[in-house]
């Protein structure tokens, strides 16, 4: 394929990519970009040129080992949202935008610990962007059959790593504040992952089921071939051990490399999305890998073995004569190498400027200059920190012309990255780990780093034939850099790791425990491990004494964020914690608040120096520090303790006031109840007044008459004593003045007498009165009383049954120490709208008679009350049709 | 998430270095195959798909 091609599809593919970025960036609050699968998609970034191409390299020259950079990610994936939702938060609370920034914070916004992570970050990440411009060089020139040329001019490797820089820029440095989200940026990188997985998984399915007839067919050529063995499993011990410790290098890699801090910390728009990612980032890996084992080997067997096996992706389609499907794979490799380059080297160049740049000499020229100004100068030092590093990396590969493969430069990387771990790792939960510990640790495990990977192989590059590896320095044997001590069973990265990992580890515990930190540093250990608990504590969270003036604080943060945003920072500031902005001193929260304002755009360190230059601080004590912790939590909790006893309060007054209403309703009911006995009072005795009156006035009344109004006037009388008699009853039944004669009796023989009693009524109206007892009981009751209960019932139903067709039922019948009885009639029985009423005083159903009613209607308010008096029951039957049933129920056992 | 729920998560990750490593990887260090897979690569690719099934399972569940 001629050159000119490639080059503009690459240009294309590019331009795409811009358009995604600025597309995503215009729509960051969109679904579509801000989601939890962007998130998860985006920690792919990991697999870099190193993935994409390397694994095969690995997988067709020494087998299983390629698996073991994968596997710490997998082991570590689980883990997740335990340590990562730690680290997010803290770093969202503090604005952090580095691994630098956040070990750094760590220990107490230590200036030379963050400059530290940076060197150490830079040295390893700038040959391993070397190793994808690398990685696009080769491709390149495969794909295009060409000459390899010779000059950086004609060279269009340096127009790509210069087009990323461009990318980078772009999208990574649009405010000065590198804690902000680059949702464009992320975007493009989650689409990336997805184009990178899906051409990878179709070259697989191509050499598998297209060149070959499935995975058996090439399992059974390639397992004939000599030296298979060694391919498929393992050969001895020693590659088992060199196996664990990979495991626990790209273990460390997945949290700690840049890019990943970046992707995964820095860029992450919620907690939440790091639940996707713990199931879906691993599933990503596992698709990436089951094919690699088939391609390599197919490699193997198609391609003559003097092509570079790293390139067999590439190779294969190619030789097959498909150059559509090669320069797919060629995009592919792309994708991967621009996502971790545009990532690295954005984390890197925030690092450099935060971290280096800033906190050593720019810091005090920033101090004097105006705040957009100082805005511009800060992204210029991003900007130009981006162009040097990808530029650097670019010379690094073509001076270097690095002779390595693609997985040792990687694996280097690894090995220099995981001197972090100690620091990290341990820091976040144990508060003892001190700043002077972590620096040492991770000096001493760079150093011995140093000696066992980087100088054996500049000795290699520059000095021919030095003996230096072989026998080791001046000939001493047990410092042999690949050999130290005389381990001689492990391969030069692991070996390396292992021995710098002893010395960092172990200067770092040793350290912490042997010199204790200054109050600042165990403040902020004791903030980052006790995260979960003193998250919601947020500016109370800061212990600080001393003196400082708002004026003073106000005036740094006007350098850095301008007149405006400070000015809006700080109201909202006053306002959340109810303070006054007129205090001219500052307390303890605003000098955290204004810590972590600056934090964002200038580094922690950085933060830290130029509050410190505004403020005196006086020191304090670790117990000291816990209690104020503890002090602010407890009115944090006090106060929401607060908040829940004005909600009770509130809902006890809510109570009191539906008390009120129903006092008041109950009140109106009594008038109500007043009233209705006054009119039932009244009426019969106006009548007696008018019948007395007339009686009075006329003498010459006929004798007939007379006696008719005489009738009248004792009916009238005997009436007004029925009221007044079952008034005062009600009255001592309802307030338990009433004393209930209580003796044992045969309920039959109540029954009876209630029966008799109304007897002559029932004959005369033709009722049919049927008493069913199942048993004889005797029960303990006041007989007058229940006496009155029954001729109640049986005197309403004789009211309502029909003339000479009515027939009264009467059971009896035990259900466990309740004797129930029921009462039923064959009369037009209650209204459904009235049976919810009938039991209230002076109840009179509406459609009983409408001249004058029957009865005083307290019948069964009254009985209701004996009933309850002896603790048993009085109720109608809803169900029943086919008239009234009342249910009596009385307890055998006590009263 | 409640601390119970999360402990299975590390225990998780305790199971995949103990399966994932020497001694127990050894069982499976033959140059049989099933379906073209040799046997350390599918019993390392079950373990894997295992891992992702469980997490999936506990995040989904008590997350």
């Amino acid at each position: 394929m001629p050159s000119y091609a490639i080059i503009l599809v690459i240009i294309g593919y590019l331009s795409l990519l811009f358009a995604v970025g600025i597309w995503a960036d215009r729509k960051s609050k969109s679904k579509w970009v801000h989601n939890p699968w962007v998130y998860a998609l985006s920690l792919a970034v990991y697999c870099s040129a190193w993935t994409y191409y390397g694994s095969v390299g690995i997988a067709a020259t020494s087998g299983v080992s390629f698996l073991t950079t994968y596997l710490g990610p997998v082991i570590a994936l689980p883990l997740w949202i335990i340590i990562m939702k730690r680290v997010v938060l803290i770093s969202k609370q503090y604005q952090v935008s580095s691994i630098a920034d956040f070990i750094s914070l760590r220990y107490g916004n230590n200036r030379s610990i963050g400059a530290i992570v940076t060197v150490i970050c830079v040295v390893a990440v700038l040959p391993y962007i070397a190793l994808q411009l690398k990685a696009v060089s080769e491709t390149f020139d495969i794909l295009s059959d060409g000459v390899k040329s010779t000059s950086i001019l004609t060279d269009s490797t340096f127009y790509i790593a210069v087009l990323l820089a461009v990318f980078v820029a772009l999208f990574g440095t649009q405010t000065s504040d590198a804690s902000r989200r680059r949702s464009g940026l992320v975007f493009t990188v989650a689409v990336e992952s997805v184009l990178k997985l899906v051409f990878f998984l179709i070259i697989g399915i191509y050499v598998i089921f297209y060149l070959f007839n499935g995975t058996t067919d090439i399992y059974n050529q390639i397992s004939a071939l000599d030296g298979f063995e060694e391919l498929a499993t393992f050969t001895n011990i020693e590659s088992s051990i060199n196996w664990y410790f990979m495991i626990a290098l790209s273990f460390f890699a997945i949290f700690l490399l840049p890019r990943q801090f970046q992707v995964s910390v820095v860029e992450n728009t919620s907690t939440s999305h790091l639940k996707k990612a713990s199931w879906v980032f691993p599933l990503y890996l596992l698709l990436f890998n089951v094919f690699v084992i088939f391609i390599a080997w197919a490699g193997k067997l198609l391609l003559s073995s003097d092509l570079n096996p790293d390139y067999y992706t590439l190779y294969i389609p190619l030789q097959q004569g498909h150059q559509l499907l090669g320069l797919m794979v060629f995009l592919g490799g792309l994708s991967s190498v621009i996502s971790m380059v545009v990532v690295s080297a954005l984390a890197l160049s925030t690092m450099i400027s935060n971290n280096l740049i800033i906190p050593y000499g720019f810091i005090k020229l920033l101090n004097k200059s105006n705040p957009e100004d100082n805005a511009q100068r800060i992204k210029n030092v991003r900007r130009v920190s981006i162009f040097i590093l990808i530029i650097g990396a670019y010379f690094f590969y073509v001076n270097f012309n690095i002779e390595l493969s693609l997985f040792s430069i990687g694996l280097i990387a690894f090995v220099i990255i995981a001197q972090l771990a100690p620091a990290f790792f341990i820091g976040l939960f144990w508060n003892r780990g001190s700043a002077i510990a972590a620096k040492m640790g991770i000096l001493a495990g760079s150093i011995v780093t140093f000696y066992t990977l980087a100088i054996p192989f500049l000795n290699e590059v520059f000095i021919d034939g030095s003996t230096f590896v072989s026998e080791g320095p001046a000939g001493i044997a047990l410092l042999k850099p690949y050999q130290l001590f005389g381990i001689d069973f492990m391969p030069p990265v692991t070996h390396a790791f292992f021995w710098s990992m002893v010395f960092n580890l172990m200067f770092y515990l040793i350290f912490s425990v042997v010199f204790k930190g200054n109050y600042r540093e165990r403040n902020y250990a004791e903030l980052v491990v006790n995260a979960s608990s003193y998250g919601e504590l947020e500016e109370n969270a800061f212990v600080w004494r001393g003196e400082a003036y708002v004026a003073e604080i106000k005036k740094a943060l006007v350098r850095f964020l301008g007149e405006k945003r400070t000015a809006r920072a700080l109201d909202i500031f006053y306002r959340k914690y109810e303070l006054n902005p007129q205090e001219e001193k500052a307390d303890a929260r605003l000098v955290n608040f204004s810590e972590k304002l600056l934090t964002g755009s200038i580094g922690a360190a950085s933060a830290k120096l130029m509050i410190s230059s505004v403020v005196k601080e006086q020191p304090v004590t670790l117990p000291e520090v816990l209690k104020i912790l503890e002090e602010n939590k407890e009115t944090i909790s006090a106060n929401k303790q607060l908040q829940q006893q004005s909600h009770d309060l509130k809902r006890l007054s809510d109570r009191l006031k539906d008390a009120n209403l129903a006092l008041v309703e109950k009140d109106r009911q009594k008038d109500e109840f007043l009233d209705t006995v006054a009119h039932e009072l009244k009426t019969p005795t106006a009548s007696i007044r008018a019948t007395s009156e007339i009686l009075a006035d006329d003498d010459d009344m006929p004798k007939e008459l007379k006696q008719k109004f005489l009738n009248n006037i004792v009916n009238d009388a005997d009436r007004l004593a029925v009221l007044i008699t079952n008034i005062l009853d009600l009255e001592k039944l309802s307030s338990g003045r009433d004393i209930m004669d209580k003796k044992q009796h045969l309920l039959k023989d109540t029954l009876v007498k209630a029966v008799d009693g109304i007897y002559q009524l029932a004959l005369q109206k033709g009722v049919h009165i049927e008493i069913e007892t199942v048993e004889n009981v005797s029960l303990i009751y006041d007989e007058d009383r229940i006496l009155q209960v029954f001729t109640n019932l049986l005197s309403n139903s004789l009211k309502f049954v029909p003339e000479n067709t009515g027939t009264i039922k009467i059971q009896t019948q035990q259900y466990g120490d309740e004797i129930v009885m029921s009462f039923e009639d064959n009369g037009k029985g209650i209204p459904q709208e009235d049976m919810q009423y009938i039991f209230e005083k002076f109840y009179q159903s509406n459609n009983q008679n409408i001249k004058k009613p029957i009865g005083s209607g307290m019948g069964l308010a009254i009985s209701r009350h004996i009933m309850e008096n002896h603790n048993g029951t009085l109720t109608v039957d809803e169900e029943f049709q086919n008239g009234a049933r009342f249910i009596v129920a009385l307890k055998t056992g006590g009263l | 998430m409640k601390k119970r729920h999360q402990q299975k998560l590390v225990i998780l990750s305790i199971g995949l270095i103990l399966f994932l490593n020497i001694p127990i990887i050894f069982i499976f260090n033959s140059d049989a195959s099933v379906l073209g897979i040799p046997v350390l690569y599918a019993y390392v690719f079950f373990v894997w798909l295992v891992s992702v099934i469980i997490t999936y399972t506990v995040i989904n569940r008590y997350a």
